[in-house]
C-alpha cells in the first residue's frame, strides 16, 4: 500500500515536471511560429499593432483565461489540465469530455484517479481532433463542399447546443434542485439582456459560483441531518 | 497572397508543431494508463473512458474543421489547422482574427488584402492573446492544485464527513451548462425583441432533442443492462440532437 501510494506521489511530481516543460517548449513554439513563418515570408510583425490589438481584444481574453485557469484547473487535475490548456477548445469539448470519463470512471474530484481518467480522457480527445484536423487538411479539397454544404450547415452550427442538451440531461437529473435555480436564472438574465448571448463565456464564473454557493448550502443541510456537523 | 500562406514551408512549420504536441498527447496517456493500472484501477474503466473520450470527441473535431475551413479563405489552412489543433478555440479564433486584422489596418479579415506583414501580426497577436491559460499553468497549477487538495483533506479531517470538493465540481459544470441552455432560452424568447417568443428555436429544440435521447440510452444502459453504451452514448445523442436540426 506504502509502495503504491509512493508510486503515485511519485507519478504527480513526474506530471507537474512533464507538463511544465511541455507547456514552455509549446509556447515558445507558438510564439515563434509566426517569427519563423515572417522569415519565410520575408516580414516582420508589426509590434505597434500587436501591442494596439492586445489592449483592445487581448485583455478581455487574458481576463477569461484566468477564470478559466482557476474553473478547470480543480476539475481537470494536474496531467489534464496541462494538455487541456497547450491543447485548447475548452468548453466545447476538453471540459465536457474529462466530465464525462469522469462520471463513466466513477472517480472523485481531487484524487490522483480522477487526475489519470482526466488526462486519459483530454489526450486520447486532443489526439482525435489532431487527427480528425489532419485528416481534414488532407481531404480538403474533397471534402469542403460536403462539409460546407447548406444542407448539412444547420447540423454544424448547433454543435454546441447537441453537446449541453445531452449534458444537461445527465447533470439535472443528478440534482435537479441544485439545477433549477441556475437554469431559471440565467434563463431570465439571457431574457431580459438578450446581447449577453455573445458573452457566455464571461457569465460561467458568476453562474459557477451561484450554484456552488447553493450547493454548498444543501451540503450544509445534508450533513446536519447526518450529524456530521 | 493565399499561395504563399498554402506554401510547404509553411506546412512542415504547423506540422511539425503539430506533431510535437501529438507526442505530448500520446506520453500523457501512456502515462495516465500505466499509472491508472499500477493504482490498481480496472483496466475495463480505463478503456472505457479513453474509448467514450475518442467517440465523444469526433463530431466537435469535424465542427473544428469547419473552422480551419472557415479561416483558410483568408489566413491559409496551414495557420488555422495549428491554432485550432493546438490551444485555439472555435469560437475565439475567427473573432481575435477579425480584430487583428482591424488593428493592422487591412479592415475585414480576408484573402484578398492580406500582406505577409498583416499575416505575422495577426498571426503574432492570435497566439500572444490565448497563451494566458498555459502561462499560469506553468506557474501556478502545482500550487493551485495543493492548495485546493489541503483544503479537500482538512474539511474530512475535521468531522470525518464526505468532502465538499466533489460536489463543488458538479455544481461548477451544472453551473456552465446553465449558461448555455439559458443563453438558447433567452435567444428564443427575446432573440428578436423582448418576448417576442420569434428567436431562434432551433438550438433549443437541438437541446430538447438530444436530452431525450441521452435519457433514451441511459434507460438502456442503466435497466436493460447495455452498459457498453455508455461510451457511446454523448456522441450518438450529440448526432441525433444535430441531425434534427436539419429536419426541422
Amino acid at each position: 500500500m506504502k509502495e503504491q501510494e509512493a508510486f503515485l506521489e511519485r507519478y504527480e511530481t513526474n506530471t507537474h515536471r512533464i507538463g511544465r516543460i511541455c507547456t514552455i517548449v509549446t509556447l515558445v513554439l507558438l510564439v515563434g511560429a509566426p517569427f519563423l513563418i515572417g522569415r519565410v515570408l520575408g516580414a516582420r510583425p508589426d509590434m505597434t499593432a500587436v501591442l494596439r490589438g492586445y489592449l483592445a481584444v487581448g485583455l478581455v481574453w487574458t481576463v477569461s483565461s484566468v477564470a478559466e485557469f482557476l474553473i478547470y484547473t480543480p476539475m481537470l487535475g494536474a496531467g489534464g489540465g496541462y494538455l487541456a490548456f497547450i491543447t485548447g477548445n475548452l468548453i466545447n469539448m476538453k471540459i465536457p469530455c474529462a466530465m464525462n470519463a469522469r462520471d463513466i470512471a466513477g472517480t472523485k474530484a481531487g484524487t490522483t484517479e480522477n487526475d489519470i481518467v482526466s488526462t486519459l480522457s483530454i489526450a486520447t480527445s486532443s489526439l482525435v481532433t489532431i487527427g480528425v484536423l489532419a485528416a481534414g487538411v488532407l481531404l480538403m479539397v474533397p471534402l469542403q463542399p460536403v462539409l460546407t454544404s447548406p444542407t448539412l450547415a444547420p447540423a454544424f452550427d448547433n454543435v454546441v447546443p447537441a453537446l449541453f442538451g445531452a449534458f444537461g440531461y445527465q447533470y439535472y437529473r443528478k440534482n435537479p434542485k441544485l439545477a433549477a435555480f441556475p437554469l431559471l436564472l440565467m434563463s431570465i438574465l439571457f431574457i431580459c439582456v438578450p446581447s449577453l448571448t455573445s458573452q457566455t463565456s464571461v457569465l460561467i464564473l458568476p453562474a459557477g459560483a451561484i450554484t456552488i454557493g447553493l450547493a454548498y448550502r444543501m451540503y450544509v443541510k445534508a450533513q446536519r441531518r447526518k450529524g456530521g456537523l | 497572397m493565399l499561395s504563399q500562406l498554402n506554401s510547404p514551408p509553411l506546412y512542415l512549420i504547423c506540422g511539425l508543431i503539430i506533431l510535437f504536441v501529438a507526442i505530448v498527447c500520446v506520453i500523457f496517456l501512456v502515462r495516465a494508463y500505466r499509472a491508472g493500472k499500477k493504482a490498481g484501477m480496472d483496466p475495463a474503466v480505463l478503456k472505457r473512458a479513453i474509448v467514450s473520450s475518442a467517440s465523444f470527441s469526433i463530431l466537435p473535431s469535424v465542427g473544428i474543421l469547419l473552422g480551419v475551413i472557415a479561416l483558410s479563405g483568408s489566413l491559409g489552412t496551414p495557420w488555422p489547422w495549428l491554432r485550432l489543433s493546438v490551444i485555439g478555440a472555435l469560437h475565439y479564433e475567427t473573432q481575435v482574427a477579425e480584430a487583428a486584422a482591424e488593428q493592422v489596418g487591412i479592415g475585414r479579415l480576408s484573402g484578398s488584402t492580406m500582406t505577409p506583414e498583416a499575416f505575422v501580426t495577426i498571426a503574432l497577436l492570435m497566439s500572444i492573446c490565448i497563451m494566458w491559460g498555459m502561462v499560469l499553468s506553468v506557474l501556478f497549477n502545482k500550487s493551485y492544485l495543493k492548495k485546493i487538495r489541503r483544503r479537500g483533506r482538512d474539511e474530512k479531517k475535521n468531522a470525518g464527513r464526505e468532502g465538499f470538493g466533489d460536489m463543488a465540481i458538479t455544481a461548477m459544470f451544472t453551473g456552465l451548462v446553465s449558461v448555455y441552455l439559458g443563453s438558447y432560452i433567452g435567444g428564443f424568447v427575446s432573440g428578436r425583441g423582448h418576448l417576442t417568443f420569434e428567436g431562434d428555436f432551433t438550438p433549443v429544440l437541438v437541446c430538447l432533442v438530444s436530452a431525450a435521447v441521452m435519457a433514451f440510452f441511459t434507460w438502456l444502459s442503466a435497466k436493460k443492462g447495455m452498459k457498453w453504451l455508455e461510451g457511446f452514448s454523448i456522441a450518438g445523442s450529440m448526432l441525433i440532437g444535430m441531425l434534427s436540426a436539419m429536419v426541422f
